[in-house]
C-alpha cells in the first residue's frame, strides 16, 4: 500500500511531463506544417511582384530577387491600357454589386425568416438551387437580355445579373432565423413595424455577418472574369481582370507588364486582407468556406 | 391602470386545443399571478393578452374594450420577458427610450421620462452601458424600465425572474412588489414558481392542462385548495396524499390500517366512499412509536436551517413531515405520525375535486391530537 501511494505521484508526474513533451512536439510539427503551407500560398504572390520588377529579357530568371529591379513594366502597363479607369470601373461594379446583393439579401432573408407563406419552403429551395447553376448555363439568356436592353459594353450590364445572390439570401436567412424571437416580440410590443424592426433591431445586430458577407461579395465580384469578358467591347468600359488579359495576345504574352497589371489589380484586395484581416478570416469561417 | 376581462378564451394549434375556455376578471390595480406547471398554457394566455398570439375563440377586453384584433402596441400593454429581450446594440438609455422614440416623443421629453424611470429603478449610473455589460438583475431592471416608461394600462410579466440566481430572485421579487405598490398598475405575472406566486399575488390563478383550477387570494387557495392538483402544487414540501375511506359517524380509515375519529358532519354524507386525504407536512406531528397515529420509520431528513423535513416510510405512501424545534429524530428511527383532524383536506378519489366547502377544521371536532415529544 505504502509503496503504491509513494510511487503514484512520481509516476503521475512522469506521465504528465511525457504528455507535455508530446504536446509540445505536436505543436512544433503543426506550426512547421502551417509555415510550409503559408509559403506555398504566399510564394505565387511574391513571384508576381518580383516578376513585375524584372526586365523583359530576364522574366524567366529563377533568382529570388532581380539583379536590376525596375518599374518599367508598370510604366508600360499604365501607358498600354487605362489601368486606373479599369480599377475605378472594377471598384464601382464591386461596390454596387455588394450593396445591391446585401440589400436584396437582407429583404429576402427577412421575408423567409419572419413569415410563413404558401410555398415558402419551395421558393427557398428554388433559390438554393440557383446557387448550383453554373454561369455557363445562364450566360446566353443573360447576354441576350442585356443586348436587347442595349446595355452591351456598359457597367450596368456587369451589375445587372448580380442583383441577388442565393448565397447571401441563405446565409442571412439562417442568421435571422437564429435571432432571438423575444427581442423581435419586444420590438413589436414597443410599436415597431416590420420595416423598423428590420433596420433598427435586426440589421444592427447582424453587423458582423453582414460585414463578412460584404467582404466575400466584394472579393468575388472583383475577381469576376467570365461575364465581363463576354460583355466588354472597349477598354474604357471594362474591369481590370479583362485589362490584364489584354497582355496575352496571339503574338505572345507580355509577362512583365501582365505581372505589373496583376500586381496593381491585386492591390485593393491585398489591402482589404491586410486592413480587415480578422473580419476576412471570420467571414470565411462564418460562411462555412474554408 | 385598467381592468382586464377574459371571457371564454380558447386557443388551438392545428386543431389541438391548448386553452379550454378561460374566464377571468382582473380589477384595476390588481397584481394577478398565473401559476402552473410547464405546458399548462399560462404563457400562452399571457401572450394572448399581449397580442403576440391570436385568440382562437372568446374575447379579451381591456377597460371594456375588446382588444382581440388590436396590434400588441395598440393594446396599451407592456411586457417584461423571461430573457429580458433587450436590444443588444442599444445602451440602457436607448433601450428604455426606444418605445418613446417609436411613439414620436420629442427628445427632451424622452430624456426626462428615461431619467425618471432610471431613477426609480436605480439605473442612473448605467445609462451608457450596453446590456452585455450589465448583471442579470440590472438587465431585468432595464426591461422593467422599458415597460414603465410607456405608462401602459397593463403590465405583463412572463416568468421574468426565472433566469436569475436564487438570491437575486428574492431581491427582484421584493423590488417588483414595491414597484407595484408605488405605481398601482394592473399587472399579470406568469410563473411556475409557487413562492413567487404566493408572495407577489393579490389574486392567484392556478392553471393546469389549459384550464383554470382555482382563483383566489394566495391565503384562500393555500387554506382551501379546490383540487388535489392545486393542493399538491402549492406548498413546499408538497402536501401529503393518503388513500382513505369514510367510516360511520364521519370517522376515517386511512389505508392501510389507521383509523381516526373526525366526527365531521360533512364527511358523514360520504360514508362508505373511498377518498383522498390531504395533509400538509407542517400540520403533522412526529412522536414516539405508539398505537395512535400512523406507524412509520424516518428514511431521510432534509436540513433547511429553520426547520427540517423528515421523509417517513409507512405501509402506505411516503409522508413528509416538517419538524420544528429541537426534536431529536434521526434517520432510521421508528416513529408515529400524528394527524390533527382540523388540518385534513378531503378530495374525490376519482377526479381530485375538493369534498365539502372549507377546511376540515370548520366542522371537525378534534377528537385527539397526538403529540409525544422526543427527548
Amino acid at each position: 500500500m505504502t509503496t503504491e501511494t509513494l510511487s503514484l505521484p512520481m509516476s503521475t508526474s512522469g506521465l504528465q511531463s511525457r504528455k507535455k513533451r508530446r504536446q509540445a512536439n505536436l505543436a512544433i510539427a503543426g506550426h512547421a506544417l502551417m509555415i510550409v503551407m503559408s509559403l506555398f500560398a504566399v510564394f505565387p504572390v511574391y513571384w508576381m511582384l518580383v516578376s513585375s520588377l524584372r526586365a523583359e529579357n530576364h522574366i524567366f530568371d529563377t533568382a529570388l530577387w532581380p539583379d536590376a529591379a525596375s518599374l518599367d513594366n508598370y510604366a508600360y502597363a499604365l501607358s498600354a491600357i487605362p489601368i486606373w479607369r479599369m480599377l475605378w470601373n472594377t471598384l464601382v461594379v464591386s461596390a454596387a454589386v455588394t450593396f445591391i446583393q446585401l440589400l436584396t439579401g437582407i429583404a429576402a432573408a427577412y421575408g423567409f425568416a419572419r413569415w410563413r407563406f404558401r410555398f415558402d419552403k419551395f421558393v427557398y429551395a428554388l433559390i438554393g438551387l440557383t446557387w448550383l447553376v453554373p454561369i455557363q448555363v445562364v450566360m446566353i439568356p443573360n447576354y441576350l437580355l442585356v443586348a436587347r436592353m442595349g446595355l452591351l459594353d456598359s457597367l450596368p450590364a456587369l451589375i445587372l445579373p448580380h442583383f441577388a445572390s442565393a448565397f447571401a439570401i441563405m446565409l442571412l436567412t439562417q442568421s435571422m432565423r437564429a435571432f432571438p424571437k423575444e427581442v423581435l416580440e419586444a420590438a413589436r410590443m414597443d410599436g415597431a413595424g416590420s420595416w423598423r424592426t428590420l433596420w433598427e433591431v435586426i440589421v444592427p445586430n447582424l453587423r458582423g455577418i453582414i460585414a463578412s458577407l460584404a467582404i466575400l461579395i466584394f472579393i468575388s465580384t472583383w475577381n469576376e472574369y467570365f461575364w465581363p469578358l463576354l460583355l466588354s467591347r472597349s477598354a474604357e468600359n471594362t474591369v481590370i481582370q479583362i485589362g490584364i488579359q489584354m497582355f496575352i495576345t496571339q503574338e505572345g504574352t507580355s509577362w512583365g507588364p501582365l505581372m505589373a497589371a496583376s500586381s496593381l489589380a491585386s492591390l485593393p484586395i491585398l489591402l482589404i486582407y491586410v486592413v480587415l484581416q480578422r473580419q476576412v478570416i471570420q467571414s470565411f469561417m462564418k460562411s462555412g468556406i474554408r | 391602470m385598467a381592468n382586464l376581462q377574459i371571457a371564454n378564451a380558447r386557443k388551438s394549434y392545428d386543431n389541438k386545443q391548448v386553452l379550454h375556455g378561460i374566464d377571468l376578471h382582473i380589477e384595476d390595480g390588481t397584481f394577478l399571478v398565473i401559476v402552473g406547471p410547464s405546458g399548462c398554457g399560462k404563457s400562452t394566455l399571457l401572450r394572448m393578452i399581449a397580442g403576440l398570439e391570436d385568440i382562437t375563440d372568446g374575447t379579451i377586453s381591456i377597460d371594456d374594450e375588446v382588444v382581440n384584433d388590436l396590434e400588441p402596441s395598440a393594446r396599451g400593454c407592456a411586457m417584461v420577458f423571461q430573457n429580458y429581450a433587450l436590444y443588444p446594440h442599444m445602451s440602457v438609455e436607448q433601450n428604455i427610450g426606444y418605445p418613446l422614440k417609436i411613439a414620436g416623443v420629442s427628445k427632451p421629453e424622452r430624456a426626462r421620462k428615461v431619467a425618471e424611470a432610471a431613477a426609480l429603478l436605480e439605473l442612473g449610473d448605467y445609462l451608457d452601458r450596453r446590456p452585455a455589460q450589465l448583471s442579470g438583475g440590472q438587465r431585468q431592471r432595464v426591461a422593467m424600465g422599458r415597460a414603465i416608461v410607456r405608462e401602459p394600462r397593463l403590465f405583463l410579466f412572463d416568468e421574468p425572474l426565472s433566469n436569475l440566481d436564487a438570491k437575486l430572485r428574492v431581491q427582484m421579487r421584493i423590488e417588483i412588489k414595491r414597484l407595484h405598490r408605488r405605481l398601482s398598475a394592473t399587472s399579470v405575472f406568469v410563473t411556475h414558481d409557487q413562492v413567487e406566486a404566493m408572495t407577489l399575488a393579490d389574486k392567484l390563478v392556478v392553471m393546469n392542462a389549459g384550464k383554470v383550477e382555482q382563483v383566489g387570494t394566495p391565503g384562500e387557495i393555500y387554506r382551501a385548495p379546490a383540487s388535489a392538483f392545486v393542493a399538491g402544487f402549492l406548498g413546499a414540501p408538497a402536501m401529503n396524499f393518503l388513500p382513505g375511506k369514510v367510516l360511520q359517524q364521519g370517522n376515517l380509515h386511512i389505508l392501510p390500517n389507521t383509523e381516526i375519529a373526525v366526527h365531521s358532519q360533512e364527511l358523514h354524507q360520504w360514508t362508505g366512499r373511498e377518498i383522498t386525504i390531504g395533509i400538509r407536512p407542517e400540520s403533522l406531528l412526529l412522536g414516539k412509536p405508539s398505537a395512535e397515529g400512523i406507524p412509520a420509520h424516518v428514511d431521510l431528513i432534509e436540513e433547511l436551517g429553520g426547520s427540517r423535513v423528515a421523509y417517513c416510510r409507512t405501509d402506505g405512501p411516503e409522508i413528509a413531515v416538517v419538524m420544528h424545534g429541537d426534536l431529536t429524530v434521526r434517520e432510521g428511527d421508528r416513529v408515529s405520525i400524528g394527524l390533527l383532524p382540523e388540518h385534513l383536506h378531503f378530495f374525490e378519489k376519482t377526479n381530485g375535486q375538493r369534498l365539502g366547502g372549507g377546511q376540515a377544521s370548520q366542522q371537525a371536532q378534534a377528537s385527539r391530537a397526538m403529540h409525544v415529544a422526543f427527548n
